[in-house]
């Protein structure tokens, strides 16, 4: 699989993650004092930034297994960073990566429009949700309370991973620096036809 | 002995702090992740050279969301049987809640014991050195993974400047917490395109040194897999089993 990527696109994956690595530590860290007061669901509505880098690196490079790698490579680059959530990170990147590619999966990559890049936001929150629920325990908390949480995981990632991370893509594609990656090409492409 | 820790394979460090969380999951009596968290802890002060200052530094915030987790197991219960063992204004606590909730606080404290266990006792770079040896990471992702590592202090240093910049023109803060959010746009793009750019330079740069990013049998820097590491596997086992059998002879 990794034989078809260049390596400026592995690079380039890694430093995105760095830079969102600094971003998720900061989220981390209110997100941890918030729940000190409302509990678990303090992370929820902001959940949807942990799953903006594999969305971010599918939309530009569009390979299969950008959203898995990518976000792999932001969790290992948190737990680099001296992150105290440590290992157990990278496993839950690997599963919130397996969510968003297969939203992408299921439109054989072909589709990058707001709704595939949305869909990959709530596919990431179902496959995290699940995890979560799991290595959290959440199957203590009353019915209701554990579907709101879902609730406003998904909420969260379709807006924040879907919405937020095409407006970052679309701001980053103005500048001009995204030449030589295949979203430039497809948009090229778009205006030939 | 006191570096048995910092001595042992970051990979196998790795997967047995996932066992030990995995394992952990599945208890949700208070003692089995307490036993955990005091063992790990144990093994900290036996076996590593840690900063014992930065331990407790990282360990606030947790100790905050295992608060959080508390309180909300009480409230948000599903399972509320059992004897009523306190009444907090109009509210029965029972014996399973109270039960779940420490349970779930000390999951909280033990999961976050056994990360800091790895993080502070584990060179990053060795990490994932051993990843590419021991667990057969494509050399592709795990030196494109040190390239990342590498520029970090370089993409601190930018945002700071990013900032500073900003402030020149007169971009004042925003007091509203929601506006600064959204102004971090401002921050995160300029930092992203100069990310793409250090991407391609890097990028070319390794491969005008030779990298091809195909597999590799040696390596200039070798990870070994000593005995250390079958003495910490089986006190780490031994911990586990003595932790998950606790809830057996304590009742």
């Amino acid at each position: 699989m990794l034989k078809s990527w260049k390596l400026k696109e592995v690079v380039l994956m890694s430093l995105f993650s760095v830079v969102f690595g600094i971003v998720y530590l900061l989220f981390l860290h209110v997100g941890n004092i918030w729940s000190g007061f409302i509990g678990p669901i303090a992370y929820e509505w902001i959940f949807g930034i942990w799953f903006i880098v594999s969305i971010i690196c599918m939309y530009i490079i569009r390979k299969p297994g950008a959203a898995v790698i990518s976000e792999t490579i932001a969790a290992a680059v948190e737990v680099l960073l001296g992150n105290a959530v440590g290992p157990r990170l990278i496993l839950a990147g690997v599963i919130q990566g397996l969510g968003a590619e297969a939203a992408f999966a299921a439109t054989r990559y072909r589709r990058f429009d707001i709704w595939v890049l949305m869909l990959a936001g709530v596919g990431a929150s179902v496959f995290s949700f699940v995890y979560g629920y799991f290595m959290g325990g959440f199957t203590v908390f009353s019915t209701g309370y554990v579907l709101l949480m879902f609730g406003l995981r998904i909420v969260s990632g379709a807006m924040i991973a879907g919405v937020g991370g095409k407006a970052v893509v679309d701001g980053l594609l103005a500048t001009g620096s995204l030449r030589g990656y295949a979203i430039t090409r497809s948009k090229k492409g778009e205006a030939r036809a | 002995m006191k570096s048995a820790l910092h001595n042992m394979n970051p990979s196998v460090k790795f997967v047995l702090v996932t066992i030990c969380m995995f394992t952990l999951a599945f208890f949700f009596n208070p003692w089995t992740p307490l036993f955990v968290w005091m063992g790990v802890i144990m093994m900290q002060l036996l076996f590593s050279r840690i900063d014992w200052k930065m331990w407790m530094l990282f360990m606030i915030p947790f100790v905050i969301m295992a608060f959080g987790y508390f309180w909300t197991t009480l409230v948000f219960a599903e399972d509320k049987s059992g004897p009523v063992v306190l009444s907090v204004w109009s509210m029965h606590i029972t014996e399973v809640q109270l039960n779940h909730a420490l349970s779930l606080s000390f999951r909280v404290l033990a999961f976050s014991g056994l990360s800091l266990l790895f993080a502070l006792t584990t060179n990053p770079v060795s990490f994932i050195l051993s990843l590419m040896q021991q667990m057969r990471l494509s050399p592709k992702i795990a030196y494109s993974i040190l390239v990342g590592y590498q520029f970090l202090p370089v993409l601190k240093d930018e945002f700071v400047q990013i900032q500073q910049a900003h402030r020149l023109r007169g971009a004042v803060q925003e007091k509203n917490v929601f506006r600064r959010l959204l102004n971090m746009r401002k921050i995160l793009l300029p930092m992203l395109a100069g990310a793409v750019r250090k991407a391609e330079r890097a990028a070319f740069a390794m491969e005008a040194r030779g990298f091809t990013g195909e597999k590799r049998k040696s390596f200039y820097t070798i990870i070994h897999v000593g005995k250390v590491d079958g003495y910490m596997v089986s006190l780490f086992m031994l911990l586990i089993v003595l932790s998950c059998t606790s809830v057996l002879y304590i009742n």
